[in-house]
């Protein structure tokens, strides 16, 4: 038996605060995306600093956080990038995680950020495939180090969408992030519908990896919904999560012991679609999810 | 080099006529990148990747998102002129900014500058470009003084 019932939440977005009001019992953590409460002026003139705070998002969301916990979620900092970080933007991260009480703050594993410009990601919609070698491994750690000192919380690692993985690399990616885990103190965040996208694209097994990533490391768990184009299938949060995603969710998450949240993701260009009941639907799912991870004792792998 | 091989695939997800030469002679990429052998085999291998195509169609996509989402009437009445126009501008522009309203005030102004060198656009189209491209500057102005 674990010690504390994972957490059911939702990824911020605009329409998040009328989904909090809809079902307010069903929100009990929200992951907030910095990168989406500031205009960044990096690359045009501003009064000021470079970063400016949209603050009317940051009072509805300081509204909505009383009695949730509220976690990060960054995209800006990009850290497999060979790059130096950013550390202006690594300073208002840090900023905005005193003000809004950040209790843990991920990232992702993809590169966003390349050394003449950026991808466009529309939050994360593209992130490039990292290589997974000790290069790439020596650049993340170094940049965790300096997100430890100026966040002074618990970081985490996201496994991304990957539609072309690199090819040939030192290590496979549940290896790389057991490795963070291992030497660099940074946890899992386990995006089980970017498994469910590798599968269905035919790059990855989602059941390979689930039976490989250390189940200590996972401290978060993101469920979400895609689509079809051209062919293939995108992690375009734009549905419900797809039932072979509920069934990994029931079967893997038991082991992780150290599992603090469990959250949806949704564009909000797709929220009509959705809509509130459907929403509300799936959190209570979530929430049916949390309480069986909490009831289930783990012996040799499997749930009982 | 690490950075080169990043530069080199994010350049490559940016531009579907680059992956096109670069399948037909993957020397090039020696020729604009520092790259080891194992770089370049794996940037040959990753082009040759039928998903390749999805990384191109997600960051054209993405160029678009904060173009329909702020100047969605203008968008709707280029109709089929929009992706060559997208296309020119992508080109023009590589690098996207993340600050939605200078992305779309840029791209208006790259329309504002076509329309000047004889680009032709109907008078309804460009009533509604001037009626958007004035909500953007706002927009933009506002954000230029929030704290």
């Amino acid at each position: 038996m674990r010690d504390r019932r994972p957490l059911v939440g939702l990824l911020n977005n605009p329409v998040v605060p009328s989904v909090i009001r809809y079902a307010p019992d069903l929100v009990e953590y929200v992951d907030v995306i910095p990168d989406r409460l500031w205009y960044d002026f990096e690359h045009g003139e501003a009064i000021g600093g470079r970063f400016h705070r949209v603050t009317g998002a940051i009072e509805e969301l300081s509204e909505c956080a009383r009695g949730r916990v509220l976690g990060g979620h960054g995209i800006g900092l990009s850290l497999p990038s060979a790059l130096p970080i950013d550390m202006e933007m690594v300073e208002a991260t840090a900023a905005l995680a005193r003000q809004l009480n950040f209790q843990w703050y991920s990232e992702h594993l993809s590169m966003f950020l390349v050394s003449n410009g950026s991808v466009p990601n529309s939050q994360a919609g593209l992130g490039l495939p990292v290589s997974y070698d000790d290069e790439t491994f020596e650049i993340i750690r170094g940049k965790l180090e300096v997100l430890k000192k100026f966040l002074r919380c618990d970081l985490l690692l996201e496994n991304g969408a990957v539609f072309t993985p690199v090819p040939d690399t030192e290590m496979s990616e549940a290896d790389f992030l057991n490795r963070l885990y291992s030497e660099a103190g940074c946890g899992t965040l386990l995006d089980l519908h970017n498994l469910y996208v590798g599968k269905r694209n035919g790059v990855l097994s989602p059941l390979e990896y689930l039976e490989q990533i250390n189940p200590e490391s996972v401290q978060e768990i993101h469920l979400a919904g895609g689509h079809e184009l051209a062919g293939f299938y995108t992690d375009s949060h734009s549905g419900l999560t797809p039932d072979e995603v509920w069934e990994w969710a029931y079967h893997f998450s038991p082991r992780f012991r150290n599992l603090r949240a469990v959250v949806f993701e949704f564009h909000e260009s797709y929220f009509e679609k959705l809509g509130l009941k459907g929403i509300a639907g799936e959190l209570e799912r979530m929430h049916a999810l949390a309480e069986a991870v909490t009831s289930a004792t783990v012996q040799h792998g499997a749930m009982v | 080099m690490l950075v080169e091989f990043q530069q080199a695939l994010a350049d490559l997800v940016a531009s579907p006529d680059f992956c096109r030469q670069v399948r037909l002679s993957p020397p090039l990429l020696h020729e604009r990148y520092v790259l080891s052998e194992r770089e370049h085999e794996r940037l040959v291998k990753i082009v040759n990747h039928k998903a390749m195509a999805l990384n191109c169609m997600l960051y054209r996509a993405n160029r678009l998102a904060p173009l329909a989402m702020n100047l969605h009437e203008f968008c709707t009445l280029l109709g089929p002129r929009l992706g060559p126009l997208l296309s020119e501008y992508a080109v023009l522009y590589p690098n996207t900014n993340v600050h939605f309203y200078l992305e779309c005030d840029r791209f208006c102004k790259f329309v504002l500058t076509k329309l000047s060198d004889g680009y032709e656009l109907e008078r309804e189209a460009r009533v509604v470009l001037e009626k958007e491209h004035s909500r953007i500057q706002l927009g933009l102005m506002a954000s230029y003084t929030a704290l």
